[in-house]
């Protein structure tokens, strides 16, 4: 800083600023002297840091189990073929309706098969579903 | 000036301090009483809270200060601020003990003059032991605009003390 100054400055230094009123001093020794209560915050504090610190490691460990389990038994099927089968006819002898008219039952059977493989474990997934469905001809009669 | 970081003794650390603290918040509320209860609150926080933590003890102290300073604006309305500014103007040379030296005493009388934001940087330099780049951090200023303020606040000084001294 200027030398200018320091004549001011060191005069500035000299003066006294006022004392704080009496009021002040007794203000603050009724808050401090108060019975303190920093070691249960402190207690809880640590209790909740350590609740806090083990929940973390848990939901580390879990994410970390996961993702490992997922890794290696995670399956990487590829799908190898969907297939299906050429539907087998029934053909069944006409039947009366409510209506009085006749209509001849059919039933349609076949297989749906839908087949993946895994190569990485050699494993095969096969999906074999029957299915079937019931169809009405009506039958016309003289 | 004792380091609050060891002080065990509030009563000591504030008998010592406590003037230049209450300077401080003088100079950043509009009364005496308002001062006083600045002071109470921030050194209460600083004490139980802060003065452990890393840094320069005064710059906390300082920064606790002007946080209370600005809670007691913002809760006050403006009505009772109307009311308080004029009652702070009879107050005004209330900042300092009076000095038997002319020069001094006019010293005295011109500080609160200065202009709000040449006269918190003096505050801050000479009371608050801080340097232009922490007066810049409590005032969000760069350390220059605190050293440029500091220069004209010399000089304005000066020429309202020859005015008092040599007229």
């Amino acid at each position: 800083m200027s030398e200018d100054y320091t004549e001011i400055e060191s005069a500035l230094r000299a003066l006294r600023p006022r004392s704080p009123g009496p009021a002040v001093t007794v203000g603050i020794a009724q808050a401090l002297q108060t019975p303190s209560r920093q070691p249960a915050p402190k207690k809880n504090i640590i209790v909740w840091m350590s609740s806090a610190l083990a929940t973390a490691a848990c939901l580390c460990g879990v994410f970390l189990f996961s993702r490992d389990e997922s890794n290696s038994l995670s399956p990487e099927y590829q799908l190898v073929s969907s297939e299906q089968s050429p539907a087998a006819i029934d053909i069944l002898s006409p039947v009366e309706l409510s209506d009085g008219s006749y209509a001849r039952p059919v039933r349609l059977l076949w297989n749906n098969t839908t087949h993946w493989s895994d190569a990485k474990n050699n494993t095969q997934l096969i999906d074999y579903r029957p299915a079937q469905q019931l169809a009405l001809i009506p039958v016309e009669t003289y | 000036m004792s380091d609050a970081h060891s002080a065990q003794d509030w009563k000591a650390w504030f008998a010592e301090n406590g003037p230049r603290l209450r300077l401080i918040a003088r100079q950043w509320t509009r009364s005496d009483a308002d001062a006083d209860d600045v002071l109470q609150e921030a050194f209460i926080r600083f004490w139980k809270n802060q003065r452990h933590l890393p840094g320069n003890p005064n710059a906390l102290v300082v920064t606790s200060i002007r946080r209370s300073a600005l809670d007691l604006y913002r809760s006050t309305d403006r009505r009772s601020l109307r009311e308080k500014t004029v009652s702070a103007d009879a107050d005004t040379m209330t900042w300092f003990e009076p000095e038997a030296d002319p020069r001094l005493q006019a010293l005295t009388d011109s500080l609160p003059q200065l202009p709000e934001e040449q006269r918190e940087v003096v505050v801050l330099k000479i009371w608050g032991d801080l340097t232009f780049d922490e007066i810049g951090e409590q005032l969000s200023i760069s350390p220059n605009t605190a050293a440029s303020r500091w220069r004209y606040a010399m000089e304005t000084l000066r020429k309202l003390i020859s005015a008092r001294t040599y007229v």
